[in-house]
């Protein structure tokens, strides 16, 4: 029952990792392209997580407390190495952000628009 | 229009591949009930291992400042660049800032509704209190500086959002304090990462400079505040009308 569950999830996340390749692929709209970067972002990070649990109850977090033996905790914490992944691709995908959003205001405030068609006779550049 | 068609049919075969792979094979080894042995060493040894020195019982945590610490240390950076790439794309010099200042004066001040305002408030110093918890408690429980930072940059939000950047600028949060503040944090960081090196002759990110399990406590600090500041010097400078700033730009361009 919870593996069919597992196996639903994992197949909503690769679904929406598609959704966002195909969003940035196809969407004109700068801010819609970001958006979707971001669910995929997202998605492939709640990936990385659902792969370090374990199918135990009752499941641990990954802290040690003394009022358990080593063993116990052993046996029963969920894998920390996707966690610690994680953490350092989030901040680079707020990083990566705060950098898209701003270069994206800016545009549309020296050009007046943010469609990615527009963009190469809105500058004044040759036709792509 | 057959274009559509193929990239459609294609992600549906890809759609359909995964499903299958993940479900009948299960390639990635999702709801197993033993430990892979990767995990199951950083499990037993990241806090009892000898020469490991964040003394920290929460293993992710543990993890990152034992075996990744350059590359939380790169993070840092690579934040830092983000929000250097950000002020520089979106700043305006001295001139340009005085403008600014005369059109916002110029308007008639408006405000949000008494119940926005009050709530608000209420509001921004519980998330203030939950973040400042995520950050200093951060090596003993899940959290730590960036995460109780990105909370307190969702406070940020909400004030721009209920009040104006200008009132925040009345009330002493320029971009110049902003600014230092940043700087203080990031130099917080760079002094914990270096001081055993000064201090003990030790390699650097050896943090054992607080005693017991809180060796860790000083760089969430720096973190937190580095984080905060950063990201509402991003805020700041985002947070011009976009009237004002169409208006100065036009100015420059008449000149």
């Amino acid at each position: 029952m919870i593996s069919l569950l597992l196996a639903y999830i994992t197949i909503t996340l690769f679904a929406m990792i598609l959704l966002g390749i195909y969003g940035v692929a196809t969407r004109s709209n700068l801010i819609k392209k970001i958006i979707m970067l971001n669910v995929m972002g997202d998605a492939i990070n709640m990936l990385f997580i659902l792969i370090g649990y374990r199918l135990v109850f009752p499941v641990f977090p990954p802290i040690y407390e003394s009022h358990i033996t080593f063993e116990e905790f052993l046996s029963r914490a969920v894998d920390p190495v996707p966690q610690a992944l994680v953490l350092t691709a989030v901040v680079i995908g707020m990083a990566m952000n705060i950098l898209l959003t701003t270069y994206a205001i800016q545009f549309y405030r020296l050009h007046g628009t943010v469609d990615a068609r527009d963009m190469a006779e809105v500058v004044g550049g040759e036709d792509l | 229009m057959k274009r559509d068609v193929i990239v459609a049919l294609s992600f549906l075969i890809a759609f359909l591949f995964i499903a299958y792979a993940v479900t009948a094979r299960n390639v990635l080894g999702i709801g197993g009930a033993e430990l892979r042995p990767l995990g199951e060493f950083y499990l037993s040894h990241s806090f009892a291992h000898e020469g490991l020195t964040s003394h920290s019982p929460e293993v992710v945590t543990a993890i990152v400042w034992n075996y990744r610490g350059f590359d939380t240390l790169f993070e840092t950076f690579v934040f830092f660049l983000a929000i250097m790439g950000a002020l520089s794309v979106l700043r305006l010099d001295g001139e340009q800032l005085k403008q600014a200042r005369e059109l916002e004066a110029a308007m008639p001040h408006r405000m949000m509704d008494l119940i926005v305002r009050a709530t608000t408030k209420l509001v921004v110093i519980m998330i203030v209190a939950i973040s400042a918890s995520i950050a200093l408690h951060g090596h003993l429980t899940p959290g730590g500086g960036f995460q109780g930072g990105s909370a307190m940059a969702v406070a940020a939000l909400l004030l721009f959002a209920a009040f104006s950047k200008f009132t925040l600028e009345r009330k002493g949060l320029t971009l110049k304090h902003t600014i230092s503040a940043y700087a203080l944090g990031l130099a917080i960081i760079l002094a914990t990462v270096l001081a055993p090196v000064f201090l003990y002759g030790g390699k650097i990110l050896e943090i054992n400079l607080l005693p017991g399990e809180t060796g860790l406590f000083n760089l969430d600090v720096g973190e937190y505040t580095a984080v905060t500041f950063g990201f509402l010097t991003v805020f700041l400078v985002l947070g011009i009308p976009e009237w004002v700033f169409k208006a100065v730009l036009r100015r420059e361009l008449n000149d």
